[in-house]
């Protein structure tokens, strides 16, 4: 196997924790670098709670679960990334911070490790320019559950080397991806065609042509989704969707990324979707709350 | 000869060392001299585990990262001063590879050869999961042991002589001319050996033989064997269908795996899950997919553990008595896999109901034979239940000492 150890700064959040579990499902020790011990807890917890959820589905076995925790290591201590083949950061969309994280990382690792930022908006050029190491950084846009998705967009920055691009495209490989290869650009290629497509959905539900129950039901059944833009909006949080609509609207000028006035007035309401129990839908734990018309579909 | 027996799954390799040549096979006095398994490769904390015949098991942990550093490890052990039962590799004449899949092109065991590699390479969309590790292990064991013949030993080639009414499904025959979507069968070597076996203990000819033979473990299956060949198994286009099993559903109304799926919400990754690690025994009890606990359970008064035998041996003895409707009767049925050589309240509650045709067992024979050879049938009875253990890698080791000498299977 190419990789045998991998470090995951900020593996505890909502994107990490989902692909330190499908790393550690693929084989790989996943180290999960974390800045508290309580993150950690939560990280833990949420975890096994996700490999619960699999269980209960039959996708693993119980002793299928325990190998996969077992694969997982949680620390503070940075100096644990030393003597990773790889190391990944999945901490919040904030440039600074993953500059910071990068130069944190140029000082422990070896000087050969490749490093990859998880950033689904920021530039990897402007990242990777805080390692030290800028030819070995690559960007890897993952989609959430990481467990369930099966692309993920590489993102070349402008120094990055084919040695390390390939090393990001073994990674896919063992991770059972269909690998999408992008360039630099404000919001590739995932990111950029959904925002305007979710943006849309609320503003036809803003304007009252139609619920949004039936928005996503016209969408969902007509195009043969797996689910409609309002309910991937929920899915993903609302609050996390108005940052990518405001980033490329910035970067790219254009009214097409406008946010909607309707998602910033939920946004400001607290109605975030899953997480917050109520978006464009209502939500017990991680299930939509469905009407009879919808369930008869 | 000396014949390394390998078997190598994803992460682990099984592998025994055996002394057997064509007199030895013949007089049943093939000798085991070491056996041992690697697992967890591709960690570092693979574990090997080394057993040399009459001497103390050995195991060492540390980092192993591929079948070839485990190929490595293993010939190290074999000839190491003080742990090894062979002075130099070279005490090693030939090498047997159990693959899983041949699909239609092996119809007996072979020698490998770059023709018969790309063979079974062809058969990997087949046995996605199976077929590659196997390979693995071949391409590492060449490497290390490049001079000697190599054989490769298939779960399928034996049923290949099934006919295709056993071996086609009712579906558009396209599908069978396009991607070859028919019943293959596993277990060959098995049913071949206790088969050959039986022929031996009743003195009959294969030509005048009509055999069921099951093997019942945590895979089972069972295969109707007539003139000495498989014209039927329980198992098909993979080791899903058939007989309850361990962890697997067995025979199912394909309808029902759609309708969970939207049911439940599954994804196709978990309902191939469920079918093969969440069913069978285990899923129906809830309890354990290992008979022995079950049995254990039934008898303090559980009831689906209960359920979950019934069921096994229910469709267990459907089928026998199916095999011998399909070769139009029966001479023996043997038991043998962990279940079938280990549990006689099994074989008798399965063959129960069947005295009319002829098949009826002797209690006290029965409770006897555990782990041995046996005939547990009643006294006159026209049908003889045989009790025979099988050993999947005695049986690739024969088959490569028979290649290699070109002799014929049995």
């Amino acid at each position: 196997m190419e990789f045998r150890k991998i470090t995951l700064v900020g593996g505890g959040g909502f994107m990490g924790r989902s692909l330190a579990q499908k790393m550690a499902s693929s084989g790989i020790d996943v180290t999960v670098l974390e800045v508290s011990e309580e993150r950690i807890a939560q990280a833990r917890e949420a975890m096994a709670n996700s490999l619960d959820d699999e269980l209960r589905k039959w996708g693993i076995t119980a002793s299928e679960k325990k190998v996969v925790l077992s694969r997982v290591t949680f620390t503070t201590d940075p100096t644990q990334a030393a003597d990773c083949d790889l190391a990944i950061e999945a901490v919040p969309e904030d440039l600074a911070l993953k500059q910071a994280v990068m130069l944190r990382l140029d000082a422990v690792c070896r000087p050969e490790t490749v490093f990859v930022t998880s950033t689904s908006t920021l530039s990897v050029t402007e990242i990777a320019a805080a390692s030290g190491r800028s030819d070995r950084v690559v960007g890897m846009h993952f989609m959430h559950p990481v467990t369930r998705s099966k692309i993920v967009e590489i993102v070349r920055g402008s120094e990055t080397s084919d040695e390390t691009f390939a090393k990001a495209t073994a990674l896919a490989r063992t991770l059972e991806k269909t690998m999408i290869e992008v360039f630099e650009y404000p919001g590739y290629v995932v990111t950029r065609a959904v925002v305007p497509f979710v943006n849309e959905a609320m503003h036809i539900v803003m304007e009252g042509v139609a619920s949004a129950e039936d928005v996503d039901l016209a969408l969902r059944l007509g195009f043969e989704f797996k689910m409609g833009p309002l309910e991937y909006a929920d899915r993903v949080g609302l609050d996390t969707m108005l940052g990518w609509m405001e980033h490329l609207f910035r970067e790219l000028g254009d009214f097409k990324y406008r946010p909607c006035p309707l998602l910033r007035k939920m946004v400001r309401a607290g109605h975030l979707g899953r997480k917050a129990g109520r978006g464009f839908f209502e939500w017990k734990g991680n299930e939509r709350v469905r009407s009879e018309k919808e369930v008869s579909r | 000869m000396k014949v390394l027996v390998l078997n190598c799954g994803s992460s682990s390799v099984k592998y025994q060392l055996i002394e057997t040549s064509l007199e030895q096979i013949e007089a049943n006095a093939d000798v085991v001299i070491a056996k041992g398994s690697v697992d967890r490769i591709g960690t570092g904390s693979a574990v090997h585990t080394f057993q040399p015949a009459g001497r103390a098991k050995i195991t060492e942990s540390g980092e192993i990262l591929e079948h070839r550093e485990a190929l490595t490890q293993i010939v190290r052990m074999l000839t190491h001063a003080e742990k090894g039962v062979i002075s130099s590799p070279g005490e090693i004449d030939a090498v047997g590879h159990r693959v899983v899949h041949g699909g239609e092109k092996f119809t007996t065991s072979a020698l490998a050869s770059p023709e018969a590699i790309a063979a079974v390479e062809a058969c990997v969309p087949l046995a996605p999961l199976h077929n590659p590790p196997n390979l693995r292990g071949y391409e590492a064991a060449k490497r290390i042991l490049p001079d000697v013949p190599h054989a490769l030993v298939f779960d399928t080639a034996y049923h290949q002589t099934m006919p295709p009414v056993s071996y086609l499904y009712g579906l558009p025959y396209v599908l069978y001319s396009r991607h070859k979507i028919r019943r293959y069968g596993f277990h060959g070597t098995s049913h071949r050996f206790v088969g050959w076996r039986s022929r031996h203990l009743l003195g009959r000819p294969r030509e005048e033989t009509r055999l069921v033979t099951c093997h019942l473990g945590n895979g089972a299956s069972v295969c109707a064997i007539d003139h000495g060949r498989s014209v039927d198994t329980s198992m098909g286009f993979t080791p899903l269908e058939g007989l309850l099993m361990g962890t697997r559903s067995g025979d199912l109304d394909a309808s029902v795996v759609f309708h969970v799926m939207h049911e439940e919400d599954l994804t196709e990754h978990q309902v191939t899950t469920m079918l093969n690690k969440h069913s069978g025994l285990f899923g129906l009890s809830g309890v354990s997919n290992d008979m022995r606990e079950l049995l254990a359970e039934e008898a303090k008064g559980h009831e689906r553990a209960k359920l979950a035998i019934d069921l096994f041996c229910y469709r267990l003895r459907k089928y026998v008595a199916a095999y011998a409707g399909a070769m139009g009767g029966v001479d023996a049925v043997i038991f043998t896999g962990g279940i079938g050589e280990n549990s006689p309240a099994i074989r008798a509650r399965s063959l129960s109901g069947l005295e009319f045709m002829g098949i009826e067992v002797d209690a006290e024979k029965n409770a006897a034979a555990i782990g041995t050879e046996a005939d547990v049938s009643a006294h006159g009875a026209r049908v003889k239940t045989l009790v025979i253990p099988t050993n999947e890698e005695l049986i690739i080791a024969r088959d490569t000492v028979r290649l290699v000498a070109g002799a014929e299977n049995p």
